[in-house]
């Protein structure tokens, strides 16, 4: 047997000769778990405007820019957004919606590039999974839409586009609208940032330093 | 500086390890101000949550439940974390987590190594053991980078630079990356490590991670960060190898819910950290193809099997019992040596070391509770600290020589005498004739001989008055009638 074999059985010969009375099987623990308390809040009780208002001070808050548009008018709100941030040269998961590809730009599509192929990229746009006002959090999962969790990290410039009726008000409401746990994560809140120095808040260390939110207002 | 010891075999005891400190003006000042900077912040963010308690509850009982079944979940996040393609391995103490890691470098044919910050790879202290190997490790956390470049020691577990101000860090970078030019200017020096590190990234294709909670549901890890420098380390290698206590585990995702509500608001006071990764395994496409995850002992099963101690192992390493604690916030980290310091060190470091170093730490505390109430977990480290300072007691006890030490003595005539309330009037009356030889005019005693000394060396002590309180009642029911 290998050293981390035997480790591995010593160490939970001793985990369970450590609880007395002995532990549960899964299933047992199961049972205890479900016992647990939960009296903390697990709906918010906001009004929707009230939840919208709040996702977008929190993203203002962490000095993302926020942008309110309609379904109809993304396109051009992308574009303007695109062309607002001084760069040309942009990058886009494959599935995100080619409406969204506005003219006059470089898009590079990923179809697995290399990590030089994109760092070569000055700027991506996503979609999302969700957003949680309580925090002015965005969740991404990484479908075909949010994109390879290396292209939301390398450019310096992130577009998220945040649909309104994805905006749920506190982390409990995200974990219940998700059918199962998902295999990749990433939680944004705000641009990456330190406090590392003397505790003052830098914008900005190796993620994107710029984070731009358009939040389409789709269930009005 | 002087050398900083955060080994707990060769640190000095907490009363001269303090000393240092208490003598350095320029470091108390980089201590209290980070210090508070961070306690307005959370102090701010924790009232406007208002189930902030009922959150602690859950918190708390999550991570009970967990240590109570711990063998069913570890095997769980085992099974679920190789089903989906990663590899676990088990490692008894520092030595065997440290060769494991080693070798698994050496199947990597690595060189270099990058590295997330994480607090238990310091504790088994493997960046100087893979650099005696022949490796070049580089830490990427920003406080991190400051602190290798610097040549300084952790002391802090979330802010590990936080006793080094930005003339320092300036004086460091501009001697390290060989940036004359550079100012003090915070910004101007978080950008000069995002230049030192980007390529590294880019290139290096091993790094190391700690978690802060491993799914046993999923067989997830979750990483929670600032800089961005973790997701760069957690997305960018070939492989992926990653450190973590066996106490890191969760049943189910669902309880991040519950976790990350409370995590940032009391580590930095912020609602949620910028960045938090979880992965699973190993995904075609994104990320590492080859990822390791490490479970690490080193005297936790020790915790776990001491029913009054194991609340140790709840601990979600937030940082919130320093933060809040008059101690740590008058002597920093250092003091500890410990990697771990503060409040939670002080329970934790001797408990690691089996009660054999570091026995000074239950003593670093004034009891005055108040890591417990910011701990979002519920830790009643006062609890842990007394219990542990009856184990050093009891092997002071027992050693030769202390039999007779006047304290000792002093103490045992104590216990003789509380216990019996005729003694203890005799006492009080022994002891008021005994005290007017050394009671002044003033009503104070300025100087005691021997053991009482200690006292009067640092304060006066006011005299014994004329009447107990026992009298003064007694009296009191007799006039009364």
């Amino acid at each position: 047997m290998s050293t981390s074999a035997l480790s591995r059985q010593f160490i939970l010969d001793r985990i369970c000769a450590a609880i007395l009375p002995p532990a549960k099987d899964l299933a047992g623990a199961a049972v205890d778990y479900a016992a647990l308390p939960r009296e903390y809040i697990r709906r918010g009780s906001l009004s929707r405007e009230e939840k919208l208002q709040l996702m977008i001070k929190r993203l203002r808050e962490y000095d993302a820019e926020v942008i309110e548009t309609t379904p109809q008018e993304l396109p051009a709100a992308i574009a303007a957004q695109l062309k607002a941030s001084g760069r040309s040269n942009f990058i886009a998961p494959a599935g995100l919606p080619v409406e969204w590809l506005a003219d006059d730009f470089h898009w590079t599509i990923d179809h697995g590039l290399s990590t030089d192929e994109i760092e070569q990229t000055e700027g991506v746009v996503t979609a999302a999974f969700c957003g949680v006002a309580d925090s002015g959090t965005i969740v991404l999962h990484h479908s075909a839409e949010e994109g390879r969790r290396v292209l939301t990290l390398l450019p310096d410039w992130h577009l998220c586009i945040l649909r309104s009726s994805q905006v749920v008000q506190s982390f409990p409401e995200y974990i219940d609208r998700l059918p199962q746990p998902p295999r990749l994560v990433t939680y944004i809140s705000g641009p990456s940032a330190t406090a590392d120095i003397e505790m003052t808040r830098i914008k900005g260390v190796h993620g994107p330093r710029f984070l731009v939110v358009i939040l389409v207002r789709d269930e009005d | 500086m002087s050398h900083v010891e955060l080994d707990p075999r060769f640190a000095s005891p907490f009363p001269q390890a303090v000393l240092p400190v208490l003598r350095n003006p320029q470091l108390r000042k980089n201590v209290a101000h980070a210090i508070d900077v961070i306690q307005t912040k959370r102090g701010r963010l924790v009232t406007e949550k208002t189930d902030w308690q009922e959150l602690r509850n859950s918190a708390a009982a999550i991570r009970s439940h967990v240590l109570e079944n711990l063998g069913a979940y570890l095997e769980e996040f085992e099974y679920r974390c190789t089903a989906a393609g990663g590899q676990v391995h088990w490692a008894a103490d520092a030595d065997e987590a440290r060769q494991l890691i080693l070798e698994l470098l050496r199947q990597e044919k690595a060189s270099e190594v990058i590295k997330i910050k994480t607090m238990t790879s310091a504790e088994i202290q493997l960046n100087p053991f893979l650099q005696a190997a022949g490796l070049d490790v580089f830490e990427t956390d920003l406080a991190e980078i400051i602190l290798q470049l610097g040549d300084l020691e952790p002391s802090h577990i979330v802010v590990p630079a936080l006793h080094v101000n930005r003339s320092q860090v300036r004086e460091i970078f501009a001697r390290r990356m060989g940036l004359k030019d550079l100012s003090d200017d915070p910004k101007e020096l978080t950008n000069a490590a995002r230049h030192y590190l980007r390529q590294k990234f880019l290139t290096i294709p091993t790094a190391i991670s700690g978690a802060n909670f491993l799914i046993a549901e999923t067989g997830s890890v979750a990483v929670v960060e600032s800089e961005g420098n973790g997701r760069m380390c957690l997305t960018l290698p070939r492989t992926l190898i990653t450190l973590a206590g066996i106490e890191k585990v969760l049943p189910r995702f669902q309880d991040l819910e519950v976790m990350l509500q409370l995590l940032a608001r009391s580590a930095t006071g912020e609602r949620m950290n910028p960045y938090t990764s979880l992965w699973t395994g190993v995904t075609a496409g994104d990320g590492p193809q080859r990822f390791h995850v490490v479970l690490l002992d080193n005297g936790r099963t020790s915790i776990l099997s001491k029913p009054k101690q194991r609340q140790t192992l709840k601990c979600i390493r937030c940082a919130a019992c320093m933060n809040a604690c008059p101690v740590y916030r008058q002597t920093g980290g250092h003091a500890y040596g410990s990697v771990y310091p503060g409040p939670i060190g002080a329970i934790l470091t001797p408990q690691l070391m089996q009660m054999h170093y570091a026995q000074s730490l239950p003593f670093a505390s004034s009891l005055c509770g108040a890591c417990y109430e910011a701990c979002p977990v519920k830790i009643n480290i006062p609890e842990v600290l007394l219990e542990l300072r009856s184990q050093v007691v009891n092997q002071e006890r027992k050693q030769t020589g202390r039999f007779l030490d006047p304290l000792y003595l002093g103490l045992r005539v104590a216990n003789l005498l509380f216990a019996w309330a005729l003694l203890f009037h005799a006492a009080q009356w022994a002891g008021r004739l005994g005290l007017r030889l050394f009671t002044r005019k003033d009503g104070w005693i300025h100087w005691l001989p021997s053991v009482g000394g200690k006292w009067t060396q640092t304060r006066d002590l006011r005299g014994l008055p004329a009447q107990s309180f026992h009298q003064w009642w007694a009296a009191r029911a007799k006039e009364t009638k």
